[in-house]
């Protein structure tokens, strides 16, 4: 008997072409797009916003000949991946919502899904590959996407088939093009966090905060030596190594090194402040067995940044601490710091704090 | 896989043969417009006005009080909307209805609200039926119109309307019931129980989709939603779906005249499954059993532990087409508002899976369902693996 696959469909050209391979495989595939999200809080029973993007995954699921079903996750999602993204901007940190999209959402909640109707596989389009149950990055390096993947469950890598990882994008758009899955082959895709279309994600604070969030209200600017510089018109809009309104009038070119929520600072600095040399990182998930104290491994603190190399300096139930070998710009709280060994993701953490290259690094 | 079961006859049922039959001639050489003067139109007239006073008869009404629709919603609307725009300027601003109505019930008041109408919803029991003294207490002087469905659709319960319209007439209210679920269920007589407005729909009882009426009695005073010309007395202009209207009254005679037999079967299958899936999942939770009168054809059920979408889903990959709550416009399920307002728990609420039987439903396919929903409950659970 075939093997089923329950394969999340967003409507995009990745997770369809994902979709028509695992058909073309054998595999007995069954489509859900994951409804999580409605804009339109005072009428709930409009359309909701990814409308079109339902309808095209049901399309694709129709030309395939395959089951298509919409699930319902918005409380999750809700709870999981949208109030954490307002608390960490009410924190002064920098979330990014798709990790915690993909380790509860996706790889848990979905899950449950697919044990439900007896799924052996789950499947999406992301560009990352699992081999023997590691994951590894996906082979086009431009499109890799397993920065965004570090907190799943180790356990559910070996259910996972990520057919897309293994090809570039052109070869993707390419695919669907052959398998005649025209309405989505030429999607744009979008840089948006989904449930922030517009890119402003200052609204959805607003929304889930009120007007007078802190967050969102004026504060300063100021100086590592504590002198203020100008004031802002909330610190959520800045982020480590930001350029984009600040104050001018400095000699040189002057960055977001710091955001202090208690006092509603934006602390900018010159270039050598935003540069770290250690990183400390909590929430911990190993995709392997955890490597000793002094491994050297190799980092990225936020997508599509260049891997630096690093050293394992502490291990502490769930957090870590690494020293980088050469200094590295804005590390960014909230960011997350993932570790791999060459392709192979070994496991990931959330950004707590990045050490100044000035400070001494205290071994444990 | 076996054949494909359909247990979703509360969403929509198949075109009968027989109605089919009624309307080609329709789609064919009587194709002509009610409204024009000459054979082809003075043709289509006769049909239309036969079909208007045959679904009258099924309803115990006078033809002149039948309103063509496009469906259940339309008639709804008209009904909410017509009335209250009607009476609002004479004092008579506010709309009792209950939090378990069809959406089409509740939209339309929820619209009425927005233009200024006072929106009253009153009391459900546990088992999901409407509380007279809360009703009673709603409904004033100052009421345009009180709605309360005959048939709950998402759990079957039976609302007692003859007395409900009786108290909504004693305040000088008007009462408007959506008969959707009810017709072909229930005997429904204009001329004994005392609704002023009455909804119907043809596609639950074998007609096609985009057909459906509104029984407005004789005196009622209803604004038009539309405008434009002057067919049906202007209450509902727009070129009539002749077709659908013949096929809508074959279907309703069909209905009523089997009614008492297909009610007697319907019942019969629906307790069959009910105590099946109670002997072998005995905390079950059969929504609205505890009610006085319930509907035959609609089965209800949650079970601790599991969830309406995994079930939904296993359910329709082993065949079996059942539904959950009210799908909202992407498809997916929403917690159902029937259940929220019957104070029934989130937990057991988003485990609620409709089975609605009807005219494909037959002793098989009900031993069919009483074996696999119990064993996916089970599986759900834990309990144990499933065939199929």
């Amino acid at each position: 008997m075939k093997e089923r696959v329950l394969v999340a469909m967003s409507g995009g050209v990745d997770s369809s072409v994902a979709a028509a391979m695992l058909v073309e495989q054998g595999y007995d595939v069954v489509g859900a797009t994951m409804k999580l999200f409605c804009h339109d809080g005072d009428l709930p029973d409009r359309p909701c916003c990814s409308l079109d993007s339902v309808n095209d995954a049901r399309r694709v699921c129709q030309s395939l000949g395959v089951p298509h079903y919409v699930l319902n996750l918005e409380s999750a999602f809700g709870r999981d991946v949208v109030d954490d993204f307002v608390h960490e901007y009410a924190n002064g940190r920098t979330p990014i919502p798709c990790v915690r999209c993909n380790t509860f959402t996706k790889f848990r909640d979905l899950l449950v899904k697919a044990d439900a109707i007896d799924a052996t596989w789950i499947a999406t389009g992301h560009y990352a590959r699992t081999v023997d149950g590691v994951l590894h990055r996906g082979l086009d390096r431009t499109k890799d996407q397993s920065y965004f993947l570090w907190g799943i469950d180790r356990s559910v890598l070996r259910r996972m088939l990520l057919p897309v990882g293994a090809q570039t994008k052109v070869e993707t758009r390419a695919v669907a093009h052959r398998l005649g899955l025209e309405v989505i082959a030429e999607k744009t895709e979008s840089q948006d966090i989904c449930f922030v279309p517009d890119g402003d994600h200052t609204k959805i604070i607003r929304q889930r905060l009120g007007d007078d969030a802190p967050a969102l209200a004026n504060g300063p600017f100021i100086l590592s030596n504590g002198s203020t510089v100008g004031s802002h018109d909330g610190f959520a809009r800045f982020t480590i190594g930001q350029r984009r309104g600040l104050p001018g009038g400095f000699r040189e070119p002057m960055f977001v090194v710091d955001i202090r929520p208690r006092d509603r600072a934006v602390v900018i600095g010159p270039r050598e402040e935003l540069l770290g040399r250690g990183v400390v990182a909590r929430s911990v998930n190993w995709l392997v067995d955890a490597p000793a104290v002094g491994s050297h491994v190799s980092i990225q603190i936020r997508h599509r940044a260049a891997p630096a190399a690093a050293e394992i300096v502490r291990i502490d139930r769930d957090e870590i601490e690494l020293a980088l070998d050469e200094p590295v710009a804005a590390i960014t709280p909230g960011q997350s710091l993932v570790m791999y060994d060459g392709d192979r993701v070994l496991g990931g953490g959330l950004i707590e704090r990045g050490m100044r290259a000035s400070l001494p690094i205290l071994a444990a | 896989m076996s054949a494909p079961i359909y247990l979703d006859h509360a969403a929509t049922t198949p075109v009968r043969p027989e109605v089919l039959d009624a309307m080609l001639p329709f789609y064919g050489p009587r194709f002509g417009n009610p409204s024009s003067m000459h054979r082809w139109g003075r043709d289509a007239r006769t049909a239309l006005d036969e079909a208007r006073e045959r679904v009258a008869r099924c309803l115990g009404a006078n033809a002149d009080e039948i309103c063509f629709t496009s469906g259940g919603t339309e008639a709804d609307n008209i009904a909410i909307l017509g009335a209250w725009r009607a009476r609002a300027h004479e004092g008579r601003n506010a709309i009792v209805t209950s939090p378990i109505e069809h959406k089409a019930v509740l939209g339309a008041v929820h619209q009425a609200a927005k233009e200024g109408a006072d929106e009253r919803l009153c009391e459900v029991s546990k088992d999901g039926v409407v509380e007279r003294d809360s009703f009673a207490s709603l409904v004033r002087n100052d009421t345009a119109i009180a709605s309360i469905m005959w048939i709950n659709n998402e759990i079957g319960t039976i609302q007692p309307i003859a007395e409900l319209a009786q108290l909504a007439k004693s305040s000088g209210a008007l009462f408007h019931t959506d008969g959707v679920q009810a017709f072909g269920k229930v005997a429904i007589d204009a001329k004994a129980i005392p609704f002023d407005v009455l909804s119907v729909s043809g596609h639950k009882i074998g007609a096609p989709k985009g057909i459906g009426a509104v029984f407005i009695r004789r005196g009622t005073i209803i604004e038009p939603l539309f405008h434009g010309g002057e067919q049906d007395r202007g209450r509902r202009p727009g070129t009539e779906n002749v077709a659908a209207t013949i096929g809508f009254a074959r279907a309703a005679e069909l209905a009523v005249a089997e009614r008492e037999e297909e009610v007697a079967r319907l019942e019969r299958l629906r307790n069959r499954l009910e105590e099946a899936i109670l002997a072998r999942v005995p905390d079950a939770v059969i929504h609205g059993r505890g009610a006085a009168h319930r509907a035959p054809h609609i089965l209800n059920v949650s079970v601790a532990g599991t969830d309406s979408e995994s079930m939904l889903m296993a359910l329709d990959l082993r065949g079996i087409a059942c539904s959950a709550g009210s799908a909202c416009q992407s498809g997916s399920v929403n917690p159902s508002h029937v259940l929220a307002a019957m104070g029934v728990s989130m937990e057991i609420a988003s485990a609620a899976i409709r089975m609605s039987l009807g005219s494909l439903t037959t002793d098989a396919s009900i031993e069919r369902v009483a074996d696999v929903y119990p064993a996916l409950v089970a599986k759900a659970r834990g309990v144990a693996p499933v065939a199929g």
